[in-house]
């Protein structure tokens, strides 16, 4: 049954009658996107998780070309800090044109999976990978210890990980990537419009949650109904941090494809930087049942991340190749999704919405209000 | 935010003296060894762990534990951790529901040589 609660908004002046359009149920589920921000909780992967020098060289590292092997280009190279840590090109430019699309690095803390296509299970081997890939930053282990023991951040990195030369390049190689890890970690979306909706709702303060547009509210049901986008695009982040086939082309040419999470996984699988590995500072391996446990299947071939949909007006273009260029287009993606590019044996959630102008209008209303102000 | 799970199941008491609590899980094999599923919540796209007793006079061999979701045409995406706690009982962790909606969870025991499947369905919101 659907409860219309209608506030009386303006009741002094009488000019607007606004309403919240929810139904119990849906009010429910719209909890469940928050309260935003989350806690902060410290990584016990990495011991320099919450040290503030380390977050602060981390920081600086972050912005300086010292992590690539030549100083052509820094991590915000590519992860711009003025543009939600990332850029407006639909695919990255390390050295080469890269495959995939730039992701934002905020609200990283704590995930399951890293990157479109998981290859790693915690932030600082996320951090460290960029570092050494030949079409990226390109250091070895070797040359990265000596870029930084001539770089002005020697002082501030032996301080927190003890003299440099006492330290195998492979170490310097994590440790440098566990600062950076403790920067990227602090690096959190600004609470929303939404955020003010839903947190009006939980407090049935349903004159305040009237303020929502109705637009958006419209939307909003829509992702949650009609739209099935809440089967991935859930919780606080927005995302369930799995893999799924969104119907989006997986050849990068005539002869490549790119596999996605089937060959994330092979990474994963054979990489020393995972939480089951020797390099994790967390003596209980919290975090580890993941990588021991998670199964590999044919229908992982092409499928990607559920990105988190937290400031996602701010990173456009969108999909894992940056094929869509703005919100509209993901929604009539969805809306008129070519079924037959989907996995044959592989889930099946999507079918084409065969959405209306106006609910095109809403759902992309409703996904700009999870973005800081302006809308 | 931990979201709620939902059985749909029939209750029933138990044939024989079995001191377990929870809920009976179904089986198609007839006088099959009655199987309660014991959880507290179940989080969305969080790990969870299951208790699983096994009401059988007769000693029981492996217990497997899996989930799909029949209307999606997927399961799991990792392989559960099983743990026998003697009398039949046995725990089972590193379950993770990765969407909303109706879930099997399918729990395949060995008894005197014989495989029963048992399953139970779950709506999770």
């Amino acid at each position: 049954m659907t409860l219309w609660f209608t506030a009386a908004l303006i009741a002094l002046t009488g000019a607007v009658r606004a309403e919240v359009l929810l139904s119990a149920d849906e009010i429910e589920q719209a909890l469940s996107f928050g309260p935003w921000p989350p806690s902060f909780h410290t990584d016990p992967s990495n011991r320099v998780s919450n040290n503030a020098r380390a977050i602060a060289l981390g920081e600086a590292l972050f912005n300086d070309p010292v992590l690539s092997v030549d100083g052509a280009f820094s991590c915000a190279s590519c992860h711009d800090p003025e543009q939600a840590f990332t850029t407006p090109e639909a695919r990255a430019l390390g050295r080469v044109l890269l495959d995939r699309n730039t992701p934002s690095l905020r609200n990283l803390a704590g995930l399951r999976w890293y990157g479109w296509g998981g290859k790693s299970d915690n932030l600082w081997a996320a951090s460290l990978h960029p570092i050494i890939e030949e079409q990226e930053m390109a250091h070895s282990p070797e040359s990265l210890k000596t870029a930084m023991s001539e770089s002005a951040y020697i002082n501030d990195f032996e301080a927190i990980f003890g003299v440099i030369q006492n330290q195998g390049p492979e170490l310097v190689l994590v440790n440098a990537a566990k600062a950076l890890s403790a920067y990227l970690g602090t690096l959190v979306t600004d609470r929303t419009q939404f955020d003010d909706f839903r947190d009006a709702l939980e407090r049935r303060d349903f004159p305040a949650a009237a303020y929502y547009p109705e637009a958006a509210q419209r939307g909003l049901q829509l992702f949650l109904g009609r739209g099935n986008c809440v089967f991935c695009h859930n919780g606080p982040r927005f995302s369930n941090n799995e893999f799924h086939d969104a119907g989006v082309p997986y050849f990068l040419n005539e002869t490549e494809v790119d596999e996605g999470r089937f060959s994330g996984l092979n990474f994963l699988l054979s990489s020393p930087y995972t939480l089951e590995g020797d390099w994790n500072d967390d003596p209980d391996r919290q975090g580890a049942w993941a990588v021991r446990n998670v199964r590999r299947s044919h229908a992982d071939f092409g499928t990607f991340r559920t990105p988190s949909l937290r400031g996602v007006a701010e990173t456009a273009p969108y999909m894992h190749d940056g094929s869509l260029k703005d919100l509209n287009a993901v929604v009539r993606h969805y809306s008129k999704i070519n079924t037959e590019r989907l996995h044959a044996d592989g889930e099946a959630i999507l079918s084409q919405l065969n959405l209306s102008e106006q609910e095109i209008a809403d759902l992309v209303a409703f996904l700009m209000t999870l973005s800081k102000a302006p809308y | 935010m931990i979201r709620s799970a939902f059985w749909f199941m029939i209750w029933s008491s138990t044939a024989f003296a079995c001191d377990v609590t929870g809920q009976r899980m179904n089986s198609e094999v007839q006088n099959a060894p009655e199987v309660y599923l014991s959880v507290d919540e179940i989080p969305l796209a969080r790990p969870f762990s299951v208790l699983v007793s096994i009401c059988s006079e007769t000693a029981v061999g492996q217990m497997r534990v899996d989930a799909t979701m029949p209307a999606h045409r997927h399961g799991m995406n990792y392989t559960p951790k099983v743990t026998a706690l003697g009398g039949g009982a046995f725990r089972v962790d590193d379950m993770l529901f990765h969407m909303p909606g109706l879930w099997e969870l399918q729990v395949y025991v060995d008894i005197n040589g014989q495989s029963i499947f048992y399953s139970s369905e779950i709506t999770l919101k």
